[in-house]
């Protein structure tokens, strides 16, 4: 294996990784199931802080995660173990013995497990029945590969590229005065090569390049007002999305100091602008396709996760509000006007984009919402085969030694007929509500209250006054039944850090919708 | 896991290689290694489980390289490496330092101090020591501890109870070494600790209780596991038939759990020197002032006997001191690591930013940790300001049943989910619902459960933390999920804070 690359890891275990399984697995005696990722990433990074450069960064890391399902004493258990190694990747005997370490590690919790539940089936009898043993849905096993897609490998951009992008963009924010109390812009491009190979005969790598600019402002005005705003614009591209942009149908994005000076200009304008007095009853509410993008992950996405829905996220993430019981859901029931339809789909380009999911599953179109009836939610091979279904590729996690999860990937409202600016027009009196700031959400994700960087009036159809701190209050179902306008413009936003899981697992993916019009309380500062 | 012996060798031959590089002026070596165990739990009644998810674990070994350049002290340069804790690692990570360098003309060198520092001896611990057999078998014991509790109860009986036992035991063991052009001595320090926070619901009573426990001993763990199930069933059993009582404004008892939450999502970010130089904290210009209740105090404590993170030195090689946050309702400290001190010392609004009683407020560094997620020590992440154990204490504090008959009639919220600073940190706006654990208070007394899920609580931290009409006599622990403190904190009975009813017909 070539030194100082840990991407030649991927080969060394596309070449043998199928036979270190097959080997543990022959020597593991209770070994019913194993799989093993292994990822390295190349990422070069930057920041700066009020027009001075503050961070730069150069990293390549490797880690591996192996799952193992065992049976003993009559029940089937669950062990995993994930580890970072780093240049341990580098070797070949090194690696292979971190893996195989590892594998025991899993084997023996999965047969600890296994051990435990079946004295726990013994000891509870019928209370524990559902102690089930925990099978996967079965799919075909598949072997491929997928390139990553960019112009500019992250492993040849010059370290000073982010630097100079960074400081040029913080210095223009900087350089709008002194209402600017503060800014800070990071840039980063990386490249993640990813493998993964199964006891049942999959070995699949992928591909990824990413590259994401974020951008903080405090404003403040003389008036005493003052606005935070954080916002992201991120492509699976190389580093030429952020240096000049990306035009893209769904999720275009400008470059880096295009919008860090919007983002800018909006919190200098938000700081003069009055607070919102909302009033005291439900308003026609216009929301645009950035409020719509957090709308989309925190009503509709979290609550399609299978896992989330089969309540092994109860005491975390929360549950369902399209799932009651196992006998008692929203499937083929009315959630919302025929007007609202919403799916994930990894196929589409997005900042969710992929091929096959972390188990090893091809990521498919799902829909949750099919013209406002709840159809269906996104899945893991343990929670499809739960449910009787097909897995549909959802399973993923953040980074490879964690347990992959099921994740939203492109979750979107789809598009309707209406062209936005009829849309606001028809309104007599209401609101224009533009780009999410913070969600609060029930715990079933039943109801909302999602605060927006903008809040405009709109009377007689015509964009009035605009106003700071105010936020959309609703009930999901009432305010989905609600939409009576759903607009023609469907944009994709980049969504950077969605959390979930213990430890918390911080993911990519996009968001979105076209514009929509409903009614809904408003919060306010 | 790497023993801390050669995490202190390798930095002290990390370092003798640094220096010997003539463009670096200061250096810093920092190694770390950490083993975070999960077991999560997940049973229900009535949908096939696993009961164990699985036992999982993620380890990481590594260091990481700050320098500063010779030719100008303020062009630094950082860059880390994973699992190869040798010197051809080294010298990898310094060539990715040198090319990841830029000139901060704020950038103030690394901490210092040439005197040693002489360290009490590691906390003992034999959960550092456990291996997984203990921890499966506890985190089953929570499980068989709930079931066996559901199984007596009437709620048993129906055909379908649809009770949920979620939450998990996780172990966190981390170790670091960390040596500096700035020190004469190679610093370590090592802990470990358990938590676990289990949930019951019993979704056909509508009703959701809670336990959670923290510590540092596997016989700790082994107790808490023992009883831990039991409980949160227990409280679920309790809260059934729940309450919705109507929007408006209610006088309340916050109980540690919501005191936390608030605390973690809305307080502990705003109280760093970094937030006032970003001007965003919200307690922006008044420090000095009186920002809570006079009877409260808010203080972060590593060196806290009884806490569960225990940090000798910060991850900046500092001694882990307690940092007295707010004093008798006055804010009177912030945390702060090395550069975040010194750059607001050299933020020329800094009188603006804090306000006039800060005047020659030194912000001492005392609080610079790089935590990666599940809060262990990590190889790969930044100085960054973080509490420890964070203690609030309360003067002429009452029983929590004193608090209850303060409040007469209103509510008692024993758990929220989803706080936020809705309108950003500086606003200090907040909301989030109340999700378990919680009653009415009628006559002095608390009185019927509330149904989780169904008040929104929609305020400010000023009206929490300065509407106070009686505070807990004692500091209760308690878990924020995802934080990386651990929460020491009393119940406060507070006056007037606004509730929105919501969702009515949902799981």
């Amino acid at each position: 294996m070539a030194k100082q690359d840990l991407f030649a890891g991927i080969e060394f275990l596309k070449a043998g990784g199928e036979e270190l399984l097959a080997q543990f697995a022959r020597s593991h005696r209770g070994v019913l199931y194993a799989d093993l990722r292994f990822e390295a990433v190349f990422r070069r990074s930057a920041a700066a802080t009020n027009g001075e450069p503050r961070h730069g960064g150069e990293s390549e890391t490797a880690g591996f995660g192996v799952s193992v399902h065992a049976e003993r004493s009559g029940a089937i258990g669950h062990g995993y173990c994930g580890a970072e190694v780093g240049r341990v990747a580098l070797e070949r005997r090194k690696l292979t013995t971190a893996i195989r370490a590892a594998l025991n590690r899993a084997f023996e919790r999965a047969r600890l497990n296994a051990r435990e539940k079946s004295a726990a089936l013994k000891h509870l009898g019928a209370a524990a029945h559902t102690l089930a043993n925990g099978g996967l849905a079965p799919r075909p096993p598949i072997r491929e590969e997928v390139a990553a897609v960019f112009r500019h490998d992250p492993r040849s951009l010059s370290p000073d590229a982010p630097k100079q992008l960074t400081l040029d963009a913080s210095m223009a924010v900087r350089g709008l005065g002194r209402e600017i109390a503060f800014n800070t812009v990071a840039a980063m491009s990386e490249l993640r090569q990813e493998i993964f190979a199964s006891t049942e005969g999959s070995l699949i790598a992928q591909g990824f390049a990413f590259s994401e600019g974020d951008c903080y402002v405090v404003a403040q005005a003389g008036s005493g007002g003052h606005q935070e705003i954080f916002d992201t614009i991120g492509q699976q591209r190389g580093f030429e999305a952020l240096a000049e942009g990306y035009r893209d149908e769904l999720l275009p994005s400008p470059d880096l100091r295009t919008f860090a000076l919007q983002l800018a200009n909006e919190a200098r304008e938000l700081a003069c602008a009055p607070v919102l007095k909302p009033p005291d009853r439900e308003v026609t509410v216009v929301t645009d396709p950035h409020f719509n993008a957090l709308l989309a992950h925190e009503v509709v996405g979290h609550p399609s996760e299978a896992d989330r829905a089969l309540k092994m996220e109860a005491a975390y993430a929360g549950r369902s509000w399209f799932l009651r019981s196992i006998d008692d859901t929203e499937i083929g029931r009315s959630v919302g006007s025929p007007l609202v339809s919403a799916c994930s789909d990894p196929t589409l380009y997005g900042y969710g984009h992929y091929r096959f999911d972390h188990e090893g599953t091809p990521g498919r179109r799902v829909m949750h919402i099919d013209r406002g009836v709840f159809s269906g939610f996104i899945n893991s091979r343990a929670t499809a085969a739960v449910l009787g279904l097909e897995p549909n590729g959802s399973a993923r996690a953040s980074e490879v030694y964690y347990v992959p999860l099921i994740r939203m990937s492109n979750t979107f409202f789809l598009p309707g007929e209406s062209a936005p600016e009829k849309i606001i027009g028809e309104v007599d009196r209401g609101y224009y509500v533009v780009a999410h700031a913070i969600p609060s959400i029930a715990e079933s994700r039943e109801n909302f209250r999602i605060s927006a960087r903008r809040v405009y009036e709109i009377e007689n159809g015509r964009i009035g006054r605009l106003y700071r701190s105010g936020s959309v209050i609703a009930d999901s179902k009432r305010f989905f039944m609600n939409v009576d306008a759903v607009g023609n413009d469907l944009r994709l936003i980049a969504i950077p850090n969605c959390g979930k899981g213990q430890p918390m697992q911080v993911k990519r993916m996009s968001n979105g919708g076209p514009t929509m019009r409903s009614r809904a309380m408003l919060g306010g500062g | 896991m790497r023993e801390l012996v050669e995490l202190k060798r390798f930095a002290r031959a990390a370092a003798a290689l640094v220096a010997r590089d003539p463009e670096v002026g200061q250096f810093e070596i920092y190694c770390a290694s950490s083993d975070l165990r999960i077991a999560r739990l997940n049973f229900t009644s009535d949908i096939p489980c696993r009961g164990i998810e699985e036992m999982k674990s993620n380890g990481a070994d590594g260091f990481q390289v700050r320098i500063a350049k010779r030719r100008n002290p303020r062009e630094f340069g950082a860059a880390f490496e994973s699992g190869d804790l040798t010197l051809d690692a080294v010298r990898a990570v310094l060539a990715r330092a040198h090319r990841a360098a830029v000139i901060d003309p704020f950038f103030p060198g690394f901490a210092g101090g040439a005197r040693a520092v002489r360290l009490a001896a590691a906390p003992g611990g034999d959960l550092a020591r456990a291996g997984d057999a203990p921890i499966v078998a506890a985190a089953w014991s929570i499980v068989r501890g709930a079931l066996g509790e559901f199984a007596h109860s009437e709620a048993a009986r129906v055909s379908r109870p649809r009770l949920v036992v979620g939450g998990d035991l996780t172990v966190l063991h981390d170790r670091i070494a960390l040596v500096s052009s700035n020190f004469s001595d190679v610093r370590g320090d090592e802990s470990a600790r358990f938590s676990s926070s289990v949930t019951a619901l019993i979704e056909s009573l509508d009703a959701k209780g809670t336990a959670s426990a923290m510590g540092t001993r596997v016989a700790e763990m082994k107790r808490a596991a023992a009883h831990l199930g039991r409980d949160a069933v227990n409280r679920a059993l309790t809260l059934a038939g729940g309450a919705r009582p109507g929007s408006g404004t209610y006088r309340v008892v916050l109980g540690p759990q919501p005191v936390a939450e608030i605390l973690n999502y809305m307080v502990i970010g705003s109280l760093t020197t970094g937030a006032f130089h970003a001007a965003d904290s919200a307690y922006q210009g008044r420090f000095g002032a009186q920002v809570m209740d006079s009877r409260l105090s808010l203080a972060d404590e590593p060196a806290m006997r009884a806490g569960a993170v225990r940090r000798r030195i910060t991850c900046e090689g500092l001694p882990a001191r307690r940092v007295a946050l707010v004093r008798d309702g006055r804010l009177v400290g912030l945390l702060s690591n090395f550069y975040d001190t010194y750059r607001l010392q050299a933020d020329e609004d800094r009188a603006e930013k804090l306000g006039p009683g800060a005047d020659g407020a030194p912000f001492k560094p005392l609080s610079g940790y790089r935590l990666g997620e599940g809060g262990a020590r990590s190889h790969e992440h930044a100085p960054a300001s973080s509490g420890t154990n964070v203690v609030m204490k309360a003067r002429g504090g009452v029983a929590d049943a004193g608090l209850i008959r303060t409040v007469g009639d209103g509510l008692y919220i024993g758990r929220v989910w989803y706080t936020y600073p809705i309108n950003g940190r500086r606003a200090g706006d907040f909301t989030c619902t109340v999700s378990g654990d919680s009653y009415l208070i009628r006559n002095g007394k608390l009185a019927e459960p509330l149904a989780p899920n169904a008040l929104r609580i929609n305020s400010n931290i000023d009206r929490v933390f300065r509407r106070v009409l009686a505070v807990g006599r004692r500091s209760h622990p308690a878990i924020v999920w995802g934080a990386p403190e651990a929460y020491y904190v009393p119940a406060l009975a507070v006056n007037a804070l606004e509730f929105s009813a919501v969702g009515d017909s949902l799981p």
